[in-house]
């Protein structure tokens, strides 16, 4: 169908009125050569033939005017929004300024709703990770606290146990002591009585010693307050030792009991022999104490400064679940029943790793364990004595040549009473004080041959009480004999240290020797 | 001194504040309100360059925000000089979309001088584009700014700093 003319002209008169199109016609320099239309809409009012027409119409600045070229809703610095239409022809191109105000309006109204659709969901998508985030922390946090509340009601369980356990087996033995020093201090009783009431009694003490030495062992680790000395020693005489002690304990229960020392082992090396001593002691002491049938074994090998102890025995082994526990404090894995303070295996492995060394364990159920210790230690030369050497053996080393006195200050009747036997005994005149000032002003006024002295007495304190002696001049031996702990600049302030209990032969040993 | 005129493009995703740091550079103006762009708005500033001894026209084409361009689009960004891209820092895809429009670009019409602009900085409770992405993207482009068209920060710099790239090209192909 072809339009009439009136339809044409009705369309045409449509157009114009709508796009109110202005042309203008430029040359390859984009200056005006003539226009055409309504220039005042478009903002171009005023422009004259030879202007540059990038200046009034900046959308032209850049725009190669050698193709055909469309920019749709172009909104000029005067506010106006057209679609710019480039048709070169030759040498010259004409600029077609079309006004699309009214689409351009409703268009922007539609991407204005769309974008903040979008601007909002990708808000709400950053909320939703965010809140997928806080409860996976959530459910994390709360997973760590699960955790950790079951540990800590473990270990309160634990502790309860052990309290409850410790007070047994403290009280075990102290009821032994009070009750055959009761025996022994009846007036009837003879003179075999007497003397099995001090072995059950010393026996009893021994074990509540080694109680209370574990505990505070284990207290000292977890405050990080032990540390190790170490010196050249025999190790071949330790491992003697210990087989010395464990054998008759094995023999006991029916149990077989070996050790294997490697030839390659050292004579002597340089470690700390007590807490080493220690360590084997436990071991073996717990395969002696959880095997019924069979044996216990002591393997020690050295390598390439490595000393590797083994303790394997036929015991009811460790289940795979347990292997982990039975190192931590106050577990007793199959200790139904059996004495101790749950302690051994904790101290042991912490003290392996004080010597920078490895513990590692190897069972099954009912296929026995084995415990392996390897520490690194160097091998010594033969050298000066021991420490241990120099101790003189007890007996007549501990009775004084000539006639000494000594002061003791201790607000311990008992402790006086019992320093007092022995000195008698071994010949010494004795000085007493309960008070250290007043101890202070017996030695001074008595020039004992030594001091032996608590540091918790009443008065300025042991520790003081030493110090004030040796400023007025006091030059003989003043030794510590306390249950307290003493830092080195405290220890300086004595000739010796003993820490009670103090071995009462080594006590007097050393008196002899600091008196003579 | 007659400035050069120079054509440069302001492109990047919607909503991430072309218009904005437009209006900041010509007008030193900031207005809250999001209004979206339809099409391109031109404006025009005139600078000096005293390092450069030059004053430059500067023509902006405030491009619609797009994360791919069309015929539309590309038709814009004829003859163009140089480009202005804007992220924005509180929506890391924006800054994907920025990678995107930049290799779509020098594909059609070759390498040119650009700026980067990562903006909202004065957003920074909501910032979410890391400084480790922001240092590779300045590794790999080169002109990285965190910029704030609230506040101004760095959107001078950034845009003069494209200038004497752009002086420096044309007197580089001259």
């Amino acid at each position: 169908m072809e339009l009439p003319p009136r339809v044409v002209n009705y369309l045409q008169d449509e157009f114009l009125s709508q796009a109110r199109p202005f042309c203008f016609l430029i040359d390859e320099e984009y200056r005006l050569i003539e226009q055409w239309g309504y220039a005042g809409w478009c903002g171009l009012a005023g422009i004259e033939p030879a202007m540059d027409m990038r200046g009034p119409a900046p959308f032209l600045a850049g725009i190669p005017l050698t193709e055909v070229l469309e920019l749709e809703f172009v909104e000029t610095p005067g506010r106006v929004v057209v679609n710019v239409h480039v048709i070169p022809d030759g040498t010259q191109s004409y600029i077609v300024l079309l006004d699309t105000r009214h689409v351009h309006a409703s268009i922007q109204t539609r991407q204005q709703s769309v974008n903040e659709l979008r601007l909002m969901r990708a808000s709400q998508d950053k909320l939703i990770d965010r809140q997928r985030d806080l409860i996976s922390d959530l459910v994390e946090t709360r997973s760590e606290l699960d955790h950790h509340r079951r540990e800590t009601e473990r270990i309160s369980a634990n502790k309860s146990r052990f309290i409850a356990m410790m007070s047994h087996e403290f009280r075990t033995p102290l009821a032994s002591i009070v009750n055959y020093a009761e025996l022994a201090a009846e007036e009837n009783s003879s003179s075999n009585d007497v003397q099995k009431s001090i072995e059950t009694i010393s026996r009893s003490a021994k074990h509540l010693t080694s109680l209370v030495e574990a505990v505070l062992d284990d207290a000292s680790l977890d405050a990080g307050q032990l540390e190790l000395r170490e010196y050249d020693f025999d190790i071949l005489r330790l491992f003697h030792d210990v087989a010395s002690m464990m054998a008759p304990m094995a023999a006991e229960k029916g149990l077989s009991f070996a050790t294997f020392v490697h030839p390659d082992m050292p004579a002597r090396v340089h470690a700390d022999e007590v807490r080493l001593r220690q360590v084997l002691i436990n071991l073996l002491g717990n395969a002696v104490k959880y095997t019924v049938d069979g044996g216990v074994k002591l393997t020690a090998t050295y390598d390439d400064g490595r000393l590797m102890a083994t303790v394997s025995d036929t015991g009811p082994g460790i289940s795979m679940d347990n292997q982990e526990r039975v190192f931590e404090a106050f577990e007793r894995g199959a200790g139904k029943g059996e004495k101790g303070a749950g302690l051994g295996l904790t101290i042991t492995l912490r003290l392996v790793e004080l010597m920078r060394g490895e513990v590692s364990l190897d069972s099954m159920p009912g296929e026995g364990c084995t415990v392996s210790v390897h520490v690194p230690v160097m091998a010594a030369e033969d050298g000066p004595v021991t420490r241990q050497e120099i101790l003189p053996t007890p007996s007549d080393d501990t009775i004084a040549a000539k006639p000494l006195s000594v002061l003791i200050c201790d607000d311990d009747v008992d402790m006086i009473a019992l320093v007092e036997h022995y000195l008698h005994r071994s010949g010494y005149g004795l000085i007493t004080s309960f008070d250290s000032s007043e101890a202070i002003a017996k030695a001074l006024k008595y020039d004992p041959d030594l001091v032996l002295m608590d540091c918790n007495v009443p008065g300025v304190g042991g520790v003081a009480a030493a110090k004030v002696l040796r400023d007025r001049g006091y030059a003989k031996p003043i030794v510590a004999l306390t249950a307290s702990k003493l830092d080195d600049e405290q220890k300086s302030a004595f000739t010796r240290f003993f820490r009670k209990p103090a071995p009462m032969q080594e006590l007097l040993s050393e008196i002899k020797r600091l008196t003579h | 001194m007659t400035p050069v005129t120079s054509k440069v493009c302001v492109v990047g995703d919607f909503a991430v504040g072309k218009t904005s740091v437009t209006e900041r550079f010509v007008n030193n103006q900031f207005s809250g309100k999001y209004l979206s762009t339809v099409g391109v708005k031109i404006d025009t500033k005139e600078i000096e360059l005293p390092a450069l001894g030059v004053a430059q026209k500067l023509v902006i084409w405030d491009v619609a925000g797009s994360d791919e361009f069309g015929p539309t689009e590309f038709a814009y960004l004829r003859g163009a000089s140089g480009y202005i891209f804007v992220a924005d820092g509180t929506r890391p895809a924006t800054v994907a979309v920025v990678e995107h429009l930049y290799s779509q670009i020098i594909k059609r019409y070759g390498p040119a001088p650009f700026v980067l602009l990562v903006n909202k900085k004065d957003l920074s409770q909501e910032w979410s584009v890391s400084d480790e992405y922001l240092d590779a993207l300045t590794d790999a482009f080169g002109h990285v700014y965190r910029t704030s068209a609230k506040t101004g920060d760095d959107v001078e710099q950034a845009i003069t700093r494209l200038a004497e790239l752009i002086v420096d090209n044309d007197l580089r192909s001259a």
